[in-house]
């Protein structure tokens, strides 16, 4: 990537691209791989990490993606308040009593990496369609779908106080 | 297209999760990692079609998920205040002694 490619034609340029590996490989190569340790690792707070990591780098993907709302949505919505829930509850819930195996580990990285090769061998790379029309984020969310916004509100509105009554009358009894 | 086997593969990945872990946060990950398989579709057709209203939509389904999330970590909570376990089956079976 970090070739000069000022002299190649229009065709090489294209095959060396193609060639190359491109930060979206990446991305879902070790999206993949952190996604399969979030649930092979034994260790609550390992698992934890891993998962955050693979939502970090899902937000990355779509950011490539031309989609900087969903990424930044994505960044700030699931890896701030899921891992922080996910490590409040680790701090609730027992520790692991028997350590993991040096084999299960080694397993569990093979399994990753042959999970890994499918976006490598895929070409992952978003081609906007000839066909496309231009809707402008805000427009498409608030005159398109504002009724669904208010009524989410309701809902998550709802269920924080659900969660809050749950709680609470938990710590009564 | 491609995108689509990536998004297959995270939905695999999770239904392996589903299936063999019995702890409930890493039932609870693997549910996570469905969604967020499932939405990122939203995201690739989006970016294909030039059309923003994918993008709002993997809004709309990330805070669903997100107050998901909040309610079944606090039910883990209670369940483990409770019984003292995280184990799926363990918690079956107190399920099966009650009656």
């Amino acid at each position: 990537m970090l070739l000069d490619r000022r002299s190649l034609n229009p065709k090489e340029k294209l095959q060396r691209e193609n060639d190359m590996l491109t930060y979206e490989d990446l991305f879902a190569v070790a999206l993949v791989i952190s996604a399969f340790l979030a649930l092979h690792l034994d260790e609550t707070i390992y698992a934890i990490i891993s998962f955050a990591a693979a939502l970090t780098l899902l937000s990355g993907l779509y950011f490539l993606m031309n989609a900087p709302f969903a990424a930044i949505f994505q960044l700030i919505i699931a890896v701030g308040a899921v891992a922080v829930f996910f490590l409040a509850s680790e701090m609730l819930t027992p520790k692991k009593g028997l350590p993991q195996k040096m084999r299960g580990k080694i397993l569990g990285l093979l399994i990753a990496s042959v999970l890994a090769v499918l976006p490598l061998v895929v070409d992952l790379n978003v081609e906007a369609s000839p066909k496309s029309h231009s809707l402008f984020f805000a427009s498409a969310l608030w005159e398109y779908r504002a009724l669904d916004v208010i009524a989410q509100g309701i809902v998550v509105l709802t269920l924080a106080l659900g969660i809050v009554m749950v709680l609470k009358r938990r710590r009564g009894k | 297209m491609e995108y689509v086997i990536l998004s297959l593969v995270l939905l695999a990945i999770g239904i392996y999760g589903l299936m063999t872990k019995r702890n409930l946060l890493k039932i609870l990950i693997s549910i996570e990692i469905i969604a967020a398989a499932a939405s990122m579709n939203f995201v690739v057709f989006s970016s294909i079609l030039g059309d923003q209203l994918g993008q709002v939509f993997l809004i709309l389904a990330l805070s669903v998920d997100t107050a998901i999330t909040a309610v079944v970590i606090a039910l883990v909570l209670i369940a483990y205040r409770e019984y003292g376990i995280i184990d799926v089956w363990e918690l079956s079976k107190l399920k099966k002694s009650e009656r």
